[in-house]
């Protein structure tokens, strides 16, 4: 049974983890919008040179566990000399991470803004950087919300993953609080509730925002 | 006077248009009649730098123009069969957008343009609002003046009943009348022939990429036995005039 003494004598130490939780989430959500609308103009309008690097970093990054590529950040960079704190490990393994799937939403929201969108603004004597910064970027975001939306969730459930290098995040205070109790079902009840709580709360802002949108475009 | 010369183009060796030659006066009307797929909208979009001649050049008042160059430099505007208008931005902002962009205007003199042609076209209490929230007539109002907004010489427009009631014809040919009679030269491209008994211009019927047969408005429909193409095209319509045509050749 869930003993919710040992739940309320810990719920200070699972919220200091889900703020760090939330932290991870937002910072390498940054780092993936970022990263992922760079990769996507790369694949879409860069040259063969610019399309190979993002198409091979795109590669790698969806092809090999995040789990992977969180450790080698954090246990492999310092055999070359870069020695990265465990934090800003998973927030830039994570981001990377997300950059990749968040290039593929992206290119086919770019690809889904109509040819007539483009070619009127080209008679209107917009430039390329113009149209794709007022015309077709503007647009795209409307399409791929949702799909962003569904990664924004995905990253508070990925930041867990930070627990493994130590990062006090709220899987790893689960694990504190296990191992200080013998308690399982207790500490990871607690923890899943957050979770379900954090995802549930970013479902319905990310909802309301998308139901705004919706409006204003119809 | 803009002067169309020999303006050719082929696709993988099939000629969309065939050395087309044309002349419109400032202030005037031409209509391109034709059925789907003749090379009317191609000679518009080409006209805009949406697609490139194999050969030919465009003249406006003697001078060549570097069609590559006319939308930077304002020369020809086009309103689209479908409007193409952003969705994304508001009435107003649709025209704003190339006006602080494109024609380097500050933003409230920008503003007071777009201002001016909304109340012109009758748009002015919806300039907040976005496209979405237009009827298809107010829509075309709104590309009219967004064309406009830049001041071009030639308007260029592509089936421009074709997104509209037809009842909204009639609104349409006087919408034309207006904008010749501001002076533009403006150009047509159609198949409804109810568009040209409600405006004086210059017809001129294509097939298979060429002008076939050119006549005045008025004259074609008083003289029906000396423009025999026309006056097939309007009194039987497209199916029936393809038909004929194909016979002919």
């Amino acid at each position: 049974m869930i003993n919710f003494l040992t739940l309320k004598d810990s719920l200070g130490n699972l919220l200091q983890g889900a703020a760090l939780s939330l932290e991870i989430m937002v910072l390498a959500f940054i780092i993936g919008i970022v990263g992922g609308t760079l990769l996507s103009l790369m694949l879409l309008y860069g040259g063969r040179a610019m399309n190979v690097i993002a198409h091979t970093y795109v590669t790698i990054f969806r092809g090999t566990p995040m789990l992977v590529q969180l450790v080698a950040l954090f246990f492999v960079f310092p055999y070359i000399g870069i020695v990265i704190p465990a934090f800003w490990s998973a927030v830039i393994a994570i981001g990377m991470n997300s950059a990749a799937y968040v290039s593929q939403i992206i290119r086919a929201g770019i690809q889904a803004v109509g040819k007539g969108q483009i070619e009127a603004a080209k008679t209107l004597g917009l430039s390329h950087n113009q149209i794709t910064r007022f015309i077709v970027l503007p647009q795209a975001v409307r399409t791929v919300f949702p799909s962003l939306g569904n990664e924004c969730i995905t990253l508070i459930k990925d930041s867990s993953l930070a627990s493994v290098i130590g990062v006090a995040e709220l899987s790893h205070q689960g694990s504190i609080i296990m191992s200080r109790t013998y308690d399982a079902l207790t500490a990871y009840a607690g923890v899943a509730v957050i979770y379900l709580i954090m995802t549930s709360c970013a479902s319905l802002l990310l909802h309301i925002v998308e139901r705004r949108m919706h409006y204003v475009k119809n | 006077m803009l002067k169309i010369k020999n303006l050719t183009k082929s696709i993988q060796d099939k000629k969309i248009i065939d050395n087309l030659s044309l002349e419109i006066d400032r202030g005037k009307i031409a209509v391109l009649l034709g059925a789907s797929g003749v090379g009317k909208s191609t000679l518009l979009r080409m006209l805009n730098n949406l697609e490139t001649a194999d050969s030919g050049t465009v003249e406006l008042d003697d001078t060549v123009l570097d069609l590559a160059k006319t939308t930077q430099t304002h020369t020809i505007g086009i309103v689209f069969q479908g409007f193409n208008l952003f969705e994304h931005l508001t009435v107003e902002q649709n025209i704003t957008l190339a006006l602080e962009n494109v024609a380097h205007k500050n933003k409230p003199e920008s503003q007071q343009i777009a201002h001016q042609l909304l109340k012109r076209y009758g748009l002015e209490d919806k300039a907040k609002q976005h496209v979405s929230q237009l009827s298809g007539e107010q829509k075309q109002r709104l590309a009219i003046a967004r064309t406009l907004s830049l001041k071009p010489t030639i308007v260029c427009l592509d089936e421009p009943t074709s997104a509209l009631d037809p009842l909204l014809t009639t609104y349409v040919a006087e919408t034309i009348k207006e904008l010749a009679h501001q002076g533009y030269i403006v150009l047509v491209a159609t198949h409804d022939t109810s568009l040209l008994e409600k405006m004086p211009c210059a017809i001129h019927l294509m097939h298979k990429g060429a002008i076939i047969e050119s006549a005045d408005s008025n004259d074609s429909f008083a003289h029906k036995g000396h423009y025999p193409h026309i006056a097939s095209f309007v009194a039987g319509g497209i199916a029936s005039f393809v038909k004929t045509h194909t016979k002919m050749c």
